[in-house]
């Protein structure tokens, strides 16, 4: 019995390293491989497609998708092989089965990197919109890296499906590996060993698959530490910083009646509901403004329209004399334009959010020289220097090369800060960058924005922090259900609100004792 | 019914050309270096032949080169298109795949144990050449009794799905159930392996195949004996593409050659099938 076992063994081994079974692997490892990779290319033009706004795009997309899935690939096999050659075109085996396997893989591919798009944080596209970048760049530097975690060990599985799989291309005459061991068994009936052969060489190409898997995702893990060197700069005291020079802000222009920005009868929906109903603001060059209202009252609509993220619904807003990304049309009315992201850039117009928004797959200082070197073609060197400055401003000289998730959430928005100044703005927008911090590390952020205002930056805050206001803010604008109720100097609105609303708000806001 | 016409004149001027050969010859052989003249449609062309390669002794590899194939249907092809003087080559793939490719012209011929039936005859045109065999396959020692199908009563039996063979279990059940019995229990498999592990594995207590692959499966294993055999009136054939014209005559000519002068018999030994199957060559188009 023993040796019978032995035997047995040897046989398999022997079959494992037989070049007509090897040579059925190869077909199979090539089909495959075609198949995959340009299967990958269609499907992500798929998922594109299929996340387009655009109907028929969409649709299309979705019909594909639905139709080669639902359809055994044997039959559509078989249907490409026998059924086309009638109306003249006749392929050959293999490129029936790579061109069959490859239109099926499309469509596979397809949901699985839609799958890893839409699981990236929708809030990250947002961030990269206000800075400038384009909906290709983001997709390619920004949301695909962060969509690979979800992607790769479904693609992996997927892969090795398809290896498998060319199997039932033998009713296409293809002989690959398992047809070639069904020859074997159909002359001497060994099927035992012959097969055992066969599932040896399918392990070990699967295997290859699981190696390049764990490889990819290792490559694509932010949590694993990357070798980046990076010299970290000692933090400079802020008082022997020179931010004018830094953040290049131009002095307050001479009594100029000519306001930096202009919002005029803005007036924003979502579907039904009503969130700015008529809004006339203006902000001098170098005037900081806080925003302040309870929620749901406006305010961050207001700033992302003002940067152009959400379109307006009617009135307009100009910034430094321009409208961002509209154009006239010949009867007066104002459109969009298409290249959106292009009029963002050169608006300069840099946004902090509330939640940090932080590109998770970066470092501290990629994140910063992200949008100089990628959407103001800035050198890299240039950028990365100007960006380890500002990092350095901000308090962060010593984790230059940490990555956010690394970062505590007042570090995380000083991080925001520094970026949005690398592309040196023109207008700050602050949407309540304070709200998601411990309070413990509010001040650290709430300086670096004092900084910024004492060097001249134009700059509209949304923010609660009565006490931050009253020190920096030139302005007080109070919202509420969409229009600005009063505004005026801090002490004038802080202090003596004429309105009975804003007296209801600060009494509210300021109840715990602010130290 | 224009291309039925055109069909009609091409076989008309076939006849034509062979009742011209055999006018100037007394005795059929062949002749490789008259293709083009006797058929020119062949002419420079390489034919594509579809086998299924897993089936001894008929397609099957050859243990010394699993990169060659040999059994009787190879053999027969080669024997066949050396006679006509056309290069062959042959395709493997799985047996489901050959009957649709033979239609599309994917292969150019269809040589592989393959049964004429009129259904099939509507999209192929066939040369007939052998009665058809049938053997059962039986657990070594045969623990069932079964001599014949109408043994198989409350049996369970397997056969490859859509052949003959399947035909004769599906029959001998109705038999059973108009005769007050049990009817067969049928299992298909996709090949004749497959068939065979079932008998071994005793899922199935007979399979039934062709009476040649089922000797050849015996003598190499031995836990399985053929219990049976029965020879049918279905055809075994070769087929092609409808309106391939000059290819049906040019095979129905090689193999009169062949019966005639004895090589055929000599194939058939090599290959232990037995020739007294064999009937003289017939053009079967419908």
């Amino acid at each position: 019995m023993g040796s019978e076992a032995v035997q047995s063994i040897l046989e398999t081994l022997s079959y494992s390293v037989s070049g007509f079974l090897l040579q059925g692997a190869l077909t199979a490892i090539e089909i495959a491989v075609i198949a995959i990779a340009a299967g990958v290319v269609l499907g992500l033009g798929l998922a594109l497609m299929r996340l387009s706004t655009f109907k028929l795009v969409s649709g299309f997309a979705w019909f594909y998708i639905w139709f080669m899935r639902g359809t055994p690939v044997l039959l559509q096999l078989v249907f490409l092989y026998d059924a086309l050659p009638p109306l003249g075109l006749k392929l050959d085996s293999f490129t029936t089965a790579v061109l069959g396997f490859t239109l099926n893989e499309a469509a596979f591919c397809a949901e699985i990197i839609r799958g890893g798009i839409i699981s990236v944080d929708r809030r990250q596209t947002v961030a990269a919109a206000a800075l400038g970048m384009a909906r290709f760049l983001t997709l390619r530097r920004i949301i695909l890296p962060q969509a690979m975690r979800a992607i790769l060990p479904a693609l992996a599985n997927q892969s090795i499906s398809v290896i498998k799989g060319t199997a039932v291309a033998s009713v296409i005459f293809v002989n690959e590996l398992t047809f070639r061991s069904q020859q074997i068994v159909g002359q001497n009936f060994k099927f035992f060993t012959v097969f055992a052969a066969a599932g040896l060489i399918y392990l070990v190409m699967t295997s290859a698959v699981a190696a390049l898997q764990r490889y990819l995702e290792q490559r694509f893990n932010p949590e694993i530490e990357h070798k980046r060197a990076v010299t970290p700069v000692p933090d400079e005291a802020p008082e022997a910083m020179d931010w004018r020079t830094l953040i290049a802000a131009k002095a307050p222009a001479v009594s100029s009646d000519l306001a930096f920005v202009t919002c005029h009868d803005v007036r924003k929906s979502y579907g039904p509901r009503e969130i700015l109903r008529g809004v006339d603001l203006k902000v001098q060059r170098g005037e900081v403004v806080v925003v302040m209202g309870p929620s749901g009252s406006g305010k961050s609509t207001l700033l992302r329209l003002i940067n152009h993220l959400e379109h307006v619904d009617g009135g307009e807003i100009l910034v430094d004399g321009k409208h961002v990304g509209y154009e006239s049309h010949t009867d007066g009315r104002l459109e969009p334009v298409r290249n959106l992201a292009g009029a963002r850039a050169e608006a300069r117009i840099g946004m902090v959010f509330q939640s940090f928004n932080l590109f998770e797959h970066l470092t501290a200082l990629e994140n910063v020289a992200e949008a100089p070197v990628q959407v103001y073609r800035q050198d890299e060197a240039a950028a990365r220097a100007h960006g380890a400055r500002l990092l350095a401003a901000v308090g962060l000289g010593r984790h230059l090369d940490h990555l956010p998730h690394r970062l505590s959430g007042g570090q995380q928005q000083r991080v925001a800060i520094a970026r949005a100044l690398a592309v040196s703005p023109k207008l700050m927008l602050f949407d309540e960058p304070t709200s998601a911090l411990d309070p413990e590390l509010v001040g650290e952020v709430l300086t670096a924005i004092r900084h910024m205002a004492e060097a001249g930056m134009t700059m509209i805050v949304v923010t609660h922090e009565v006490r931050f206001a009253r020190e920096v803010a030139d302005r007080i604008v109070f919202m509420d259900e969409g229009v600005i109720v009063e505004q005026g100097t801090p002490a004038e609105v802080l202090d003596r609100p004429t309105q009975e609303r804003t007296q209801r708000f600060l009494r509210l806001i300021e109840r715990p004792a602010t130290p | 019914m224009r291309l039925r016409h055109a069909i009609g004149i091409c076989a008309l001027a076939g006849l034509f050309a062979v009742s011209l050969q055999s006018g100037a010859q007394a005795a059929p052989s062949c002749e490789p270096e008259k293709l083009a003249a006797k058929y020119p449609k062949l002419a420079g062309k390489k034919l594509i032949i579809g086998q299924d390669g897993e089936s001894a002794p008929f397609s099957h590899r050859d243990p010394k080169d699993f990169n060659h194939l040999i059994g009787l249907d190879a053999d027969l092809a080669r024997a066949t298109f050396a006679c006509i003087g056309v290069p062959i080559e042959f395709k493997t793939g799985a047996w489901s795949g050959l009957i649709p490719a033979a239609m599309s012209g994917q292969v150019d011929l269809m040589w592989d144990t393959l049964l004429y039936t009129p259904e099939r005859a509507k999209k192929m045109d066939f040369v007939a050449y052998m009665k058809s065999a049938t053997a059962i396959i039986v657990p070594k020692g045969n623990p069932k009794k079964i001599k014949t199908v109408a043994d198989m009563c409350g049996l369970t039996g397997t056969a490859n799905l859509g052949t003959t063979q399947e035909a004769m279990l599906r029959e001998g059940s109705e038999k059973c159930i108009a005769a007050g019995k049990k009817p067969i229990e049928i299992v298909t498999s996709t090949d004749m392996p497959a068939s065979l592990r079932l008998v071994q594995n005793s899922r199935a207590d007979a399979a039934l195949t062709n009476k040649f692959v089922g000797d050849i499966m015996a003598a190499s294993t031995p836990t399985i004996e053929v219990a049976g055999g029965i020879v049918t009136n279905a055809l075994i054939a070769v087929g092609t593409a409808k309106g391939n014209d000059d290819l049906i005559n040019a095979i129905f000519d090689a193999l009169s050659v062949l019966q005639a002068n004895g090589e055929m018999k000599k194939i058939y030994d090599a290959n232990k099938v037995d020739y007294d199957l064999v009937i003289p060559p017939d053009i079967l188009t419908q």
